[in-house]
């Protein structure tokens, strides 16, 4: 009780209505520092394999010898096949698939997206683990384009090899599936979504046919991705593309595993987002960090592995990168060798890390560590949502509303003289009276916005690519143009009170926040951009109208007749700033920075949000957008009279 | 077409010069295609039901025996299986599949039914149980929730008193055992010559669990002659399928490293082919195996025990083109085609006991491919969907043949997966179009036993008719249950195995045009199992960081919450609250509807009797407060509920 009554008695005080804002700043600056400290050794920690069963780079691999010989050949075939026509090709694939003796089959698919047609075929075949019992099984993915668009001519050649290789082991105690995906987005997608499926439904944009083979629960996949044709090249490193749809992330013992193998088993090096060179300093480290966390908060596929990540099946895309000693043959001994771990395990990965963030092939900050940085920025807009509340709640007495410039002579406090009985005290006079809140208007705009913010999130995704730029200039001027009218129409029509304001603009940050915390548990990097972007949203006033409050003192000095054109100058700039703070602009800027084309770049978020259920345009347009036009309304609205 | 005919060679012939022999045993070799060898061993031994139940024995195991007398078992039925027998490549399956049991233990029986259904659950349990010590496996596991009783699947092999009433029949599955030598042992100690002498020599425990398939199988049964003289007969069976060439490899090098460059076999035609570019040439033909290299030992002797046992031990399924040389000892022979199918090769082995015995094959290029019989049916089922909340089950079946089959589906599904029947589909549509199955099929009958939580499992079977030519697919939903944390078994959580299906053909009752094709099968049972199925349920794990940061979210939300409220909640009376606008504008518009309501009532009552002050002084009232309205009104009508 104690505390409580001493709760009781921190309720008015006023150092705590002030303190908000300054405490939703500080959480915004240290969520933002926070990012910076984790490349630190003491926030960060060295990779370690953490499931005793895998025993990475314990066995002896064998691949090697005559093997090239075959490789070789199968290269060459690749190449001739690369010459034939489509569905030549595909007959030839499966036969010689068959001719290895997997069992074989062909999967057709075909996807509408933003008007344009995705067809193709996927070739899969099935190697029965001889004294397998058909419950289990691993994925050998090779496209037969790569995320580039070249053929992966060394890639797939390298996957027949190893697979008439370990058609000759008893050991497989899990079926092992070899992939030819006609793509490396698209037929990823269509295969896993349709072994998973439980009735393939077809619709206008997705058409893809059931599987006629399958063979159990799926528990990881490796896809090569090596596109050298018959002339060969030699690579330096292995780049380890990790990375799911929407941010999942497989376990981090498959990639330590890999690394382990690689490096520590082959001498290979590896690779992080494409960084060759990482001398381990923090300034390389905090870029990989933040290529991890640009590549997550995308959300897209960033290779083949990508859609399987998704249905809970570990999966790494290994990518050969820059010129160097190493040849197909110890990519062949690495996949080998990883295999043979993969086929160790008794249980589905699960006792490492599913959320990390790689600083380095063997570095890493957990959730632990990093989870802060994206709780603190939601925390700021909660912070700044219950201040607003609190607020909303009070209203100024009478003579209290001060003149300004009198604010020294005010701090003596009025006081009121309390008879209780016989007991006299003088105390403080309440500055504020409670006040009873109308909530029905704030929530009723608050739903609009939200209601509203489907349109840009349709239109986006669903027009033919040839008017998403179009859409987004659309969007960008209504989004523009949305927050004055709106606040026009409030105020004129259902003449919108200063309290009424407070509480929309609290329950817009509310939802803000609590979206973005709970985001942050699934995707940290998504909540954790939005949230640096969305952060000035918390700080977002009425614009001063006419009258005198909260303008800045020091330029009380300048003559009274100035101070009219600098408040309007002030309010300007403050809404040029918040302009440019809008979702779409900063899209726009972001293709700028990444000198990316905006409909290339709107073309892909269509692609992955029908596709393959990408949500990161949902995250831009029915949570951001919607509390940056609640911010904008509250901003163009104006204070000052009510 | 030919195994079963062939299975059933020998024992037509004996049956025709005498009586039974009380033991006898036989191997059936059959080349595969793409290099594979199937290998079938039967072992039968029979007594008689007196000396049986005068516990005299003598090639009938005396440990079995005692078990079966025990538990009051009239027939038993023990499988243990392990991999994958290939229809497409291999054909149909040896024995109709008969012989056949699912991935892991399987076992069914017929217990006597003499005192209820206590007793019988209690010989079950006696039985499986004291099987489990004889064969090491995990028999006792099946308990009441992986026992089913199903009603159409399965029909006595035996002849019994009173045509089979009195006995029940009971199942039970294990898919997750993993069958091994531990098991193999006890099972060739049943036989009179414990795996030392004779055919069973060959059955040794890396050969038999290297093999792409393998079951074993155990069958008691009783057989009546005409006159009625009753025998019990015990049948073991070993089927295995061995990839040859992994079997040939040397003991010293089982490892299949990449052969010298000069060992492989390339195929020149390839454009680019060189000194360094090898395109693997085709495997054709079959390469030269012979018995010893195979299963890693020749034939020790024989195993002619019982008086009257003139069968052959082995024979061979093979072109008659093809040499096959036999060695006993030191002498070579050739091994003539039999004389009525000229593609079997039989022979009986010597006597003796000292002498070893071989047979080999030298390599063979086929002209064409040799014929493989078209299975009766296709079947496969997967688990559908993904996530540890909900998921389906789908199972396709195809009937390659031109006349339309009758099946029974038998499906026995654990508690902790619960179907959902509704959902259950069976849709059908012709192979070879492309079309979406379509028509809807209705089972003729359907047998289905809901699952009682920890109690008892899903017993699901339905006979269903497969038109010619055409796929069938079987699709319903399913939960996954939440099991309590105790119920996880201590291994590493792999996930919950679902035993196969179980599917029997009817003999086709309809004797069309088409006999040549299906031939063998009428008349016959075959029966087939599917894989068993991995099903992932949601898994506790206490150990990670997720669940540290729910912990804190949870203790951060109690905490925040409670200070929040005494922050910023206002505390007033209950008195103090005042009305809400809205209560208030409802209040009024009801006052008005009560004045207006009691105006009329005054009214009726006034007018039409012109009596009753009461309602008069209501009239009164209610016209007071629809003249004043608003807030009056509202206070009235509140005044007059009071006093009410």
């Amino acid at each position: 009780m104690a505390l409580s009554a001493r709760l009781l008695t921190l309720r008015n005080s006023p150092v705590l209505l002030k303190l908000p804002p300054y405490l939703s700043a500080l959480c915004i600056v240290i969520g933002i520092a926070w990012f910076f400290i984790l490349p630190l050794n003491e926030y960060s920690r060295q990779t370690y394999v953490s499931e005793n069963a895998i025993l990475p780079g314990q066995v002896h691999t064998y691949f090697g010898g005559s093997e090239h010989n075959v490789f070789r050949a199968y290269r060459q075939e690749v190449y001739q096949l690369s010459q034939f026509s489509e569905t030549d090709r595909l007959a030839a694939l499966e036969k010689v698939l068959r001719e290895i003796g997997l069992k074989v089959a062909a999967q057709p698919y075909h996807f509408t997206v933003a008007g344009e047609e995705v067809k193709g075929t996927n070739v899969y075949g099935v190697l029965q683990g001889p004294r397998a019992d058909a419950t289990e099984a691993m994925v050998l993915m090779a496209a037969w384009r790569n995320f580039e668009g070249e053929i992966n001519y060394s890639g797939l050649a390298l996957a027949l090899t190893l697979a008439r290789y370990f058609k000759r082991w008893s050991i497989w105690s899990k079926d092992i599936i070899l992939l030819i995906p006609a793509d490396s987005t698209y037929g990823p997608e269509a295969w896993v979504s349709a072994y998973h499926s439980t009735s393939p439904d077809i619709t206008a944009t997705r058409n893809v046919s059931s599987l006629p083979i399958k063979a159990g629960a799926l528990q990881a996949t490796v896809a090569l991705d090596y596109p050298v044709g018959p002339w060969g090249h030699r690579f330096d490193k292995l780049d380890i593309l990790y990375d799911g749809i929407n941010g999942a992330l497989p376990n981090l013992d498959l990639l330590n595993t890999a690394v382990a193998i690689a490096s520590g088993q082959m001498g290979i090096g590896c690779t992080i987002h494409g960084m060759l060179s990482h001398s381990d300093s923090y300034r390389d480290r905090l870029t990989t960090l933040a290529k991890g966390v640009v590549t997550q908060s995308a959300g897209q596929a960033t290779g083949p592995h990508s859609a399987f990540v998704p249905y809970h099946v570990d999966a790494i895309t290994l990518k050969t990168v820059g010129d160097g000693w190493h040849d197909e043959m110890s990519l062949g001994r690495t996949t080998e060798s990883l295999f043979r771990s993969i086929n160790n395990l008794l249980e589905h990965l699960h006792q490492s890390f599913f959320f990390y963030i790689l600083l380095n092939a063997n570095r890493f900050a957990s959730i632990g560590n990093y989870l802060p940085a994206a709780m603190l920025l939601a925390g700021s807009f909660t912070v700044t949502a219950l201040a607003l509340w609190v607020q909303s709640g009070q209203v100024a007495v009478g003579p209290a509303t001060k003149m300004e410039g009198t604010e020294k002579n005010g701090a003596q406090p009025e006081l009121e003289v309390v008879k209780i009985g016989d007991a006299v005290a003088l105390v403080p006079a309440a500055t504020t009276k409670p006040a009873e809140r109308e909530m029905l208007l704030p929530a009723a705009v608050v739903l609009a916005v939200h209601l509203a913010s489907f349109l840009p999130l349709y239109s986006l995704n669903s027009l033919h690519r040839q008017h998403l730029p179009t859409a987004l200039q659309t969007t960008i001027a209504t989004s523009l143009l949305l927050p004055a009218l709106a606040s026009t129409a409030l105020t004129r029509r259902s003449q919108i009170s200063t309290q009424q304001i407070q509480i929309m603009q609290s329950f817009s940050l509310l939802l803000l926040g609590t979206s973005l915390a709970t985001l942050a548990t699934l995707n940290f990097s998504l909540a954790f951009v939005v949230g640096v972007l969305a952060s000035p949203l918390s700080f977002v006033r009425p614009l001063p109208r006419g009258t005198t409050t909260g303008f800045p003192a020091v330029l009380g000095r300048v003559g009274r007749e100035y101070r009219y054109a600098l408040q309007v100058a002030m309010n300007l700039i403050a809404t040029l700033l918040y302009a440019v703070a809008s979702p779409p602009v900063v899209l726009y800027a972001l293709c700028w920075y990444f000198s990316q084309d905006v409909g290339g770049l709107l073309l892909e978020m269509a692609k992955g949000w029908s596709v393959q259920g990408v949500y990161t345009s949902f995250v831009i347009w029915a949570v951001w957008w919607p509390a940056w036009v609640v911010g904008g309304i509250a901003l163009c609205r104006g204070g000052g009279e009510r | 077409m030919k195994l079963a005919q062939l299975l059933a060679l020998p024992a037509t012939l004996i049956s025709a010069v005498l009586a039974i022999p009380e033991y006898s045993e036989h191997l059936h070799l059959r080349p595969l295609p793409n290099g594979y060898l199937y290998a079938g061993f039967n072992f039968t031994a029979s007594t008689s039901l007196s000396a049986y139940e005068s516990q005299h024995f003598r090639y009938f195991p005396r440990s079995l025996g005692q078990i079966l007398q025990h538990s009051d078992t009239r027939e038993l039925h023990l499988r243990f299986a392990l991999g994958r027998w290939d229809d497409e490549s291999w054909g149909s399956r040896p024995r109709d599949g008969k012989r056949e049991g699912g991935t892991g233990v399987e076992i069914w029986s017929w217990l006597d039914s003499g005192g209820g259904k206590p007793a019988v659950e209690e010989r079950w349990s006696s039985l499986v149980n004291s099987l489990s010590g004889l064969f090491c496996a995990s028999l006792n596991f099946i308990d009441g929730t992986k026992t089913t009783r199903p009603v159409l699947s399965f029909e006595p092999e035996g002849t019994h008193r009173g045509g089979g009433n009195g006995m029940e029949l009971l199942h039970g599955t294990l898919p997750h055992e993993v069958v091994c030598t531990e098991n193999l042992t006890p099972f060739l100690k049943l036989l009179p010559c414990k795996g030392k002498a004779g055919i069973s020599s060959l059955l040794d425990g890396h050969k038999v669990f290297d093999a792409n398939w393998q079951t074993m199988s155990i069958d008691v049964r009783p057989i009546c002659g005409l006159g009625g003289d009753c025998r019990l007969e015990i049948q073991q069976t070993v089927d295995i399928v061995l990839d040859i060439k992994r079997s040939m490899r040397p003991r010293n090098d089982p490892i299949p490293r990449p052969r010298p460059v000069e060992e492989l076999e390339c195929d020149e035609s390839k454009s680019y082919h060189a000194s360094d570019t090898c395109y693997p040439k085709r495997k054709e033909g079959e390469m030269a195996w012979s018995l010893s290299k195979i299963f890693g030992t020749p034939v020790r002797g024989s195993c002619h025990v019982a008086d009257g046992d003139e069968s052959h031990d082995i024979s061979l399924e093979v072109s008659p083109d093809r040499a096959v040389e036999v060695s006993h000892g030191g002498s070579n022979d050739t091994l003539a085609s039999h004389e009525q199918n000229q593609l079997v090769r039989t022979m009986r082995l010597p006597d003796s006991a000292r002498q070893h015995t071989d047979i080999s094959l030298p390599q063979h290029i086929f002209q064409d491919s040799p014929h493989q019989n078209r299975p009766t049916l296709y079947a496969s089922r997967q688990i559908t969907g993904c996530g540890q909340e909900r998921g389906g089950m789908h199972t396709v079946l195809h009937n390659p043949h031109t006349h339309q089959q009758r099946i029974v589906y038998l499906e026995s599904l654990p508690w902790f997966l619960r179907p959902y029947m509704h959902t259950l589909k069976v849709l059908t549509h012709p192979t070879n179009s492309h079309d979406r199955p379509t028509i809807p099929l209705k089972p003729d009958q359907m047998y289905y036993t809901p699952a009682l939580d920890r109690k008892r499992g899903t017993h699901l079977e339905l006979l269903l008719t497969i038109p010619a030519q055409s796929t069938v697919e079987l699709t319903y939903d399913f939960d996954k249950a939440i099991l309590r944390y105790t119920e996880y078994p201590p291994d590493a959580n792999r996930g919950f195995d679902v035993a196969p299906a179980i599917i029997r053909v009817l003999p086709s009752t309809h004797n069309t045009h088409n006999t040549s094709t299906a031939g063998n099968e009428i008349g016959q049972d075959s029966y087939f199992r599917t894989t068993s199925l991995l099903l992932p349920l949601p898994t506790p794990d206490f150990s990670m960081p997720y669940n540290v940061i729910i912990l804190t979210s949870t203790v951060i939300a109690l905490g925040f919450g409670s200070i929040f409220n005494l922050l910023v909640r206002r505390f007033v009376l209950a008195e103090e609250v005042p009305r809400s606008a809205v209560a208030v504008r409802v209040a009024g518009v009801l006052g008005k509807v009560r004045g207006v309501v009691g105006s009329l009532k005054g009214r009726l009552r006034g007018g039409g009797q012109g009596r009753g002050g009461g309602g008069v002084a209501v009239g009164v009232n209610g016209v007071a407060a629809e003249g004043d309205g608003g807030m009056n009104g509202v206070s009235s009508v509140v005044e007059s509920r009071k006093e009410r």
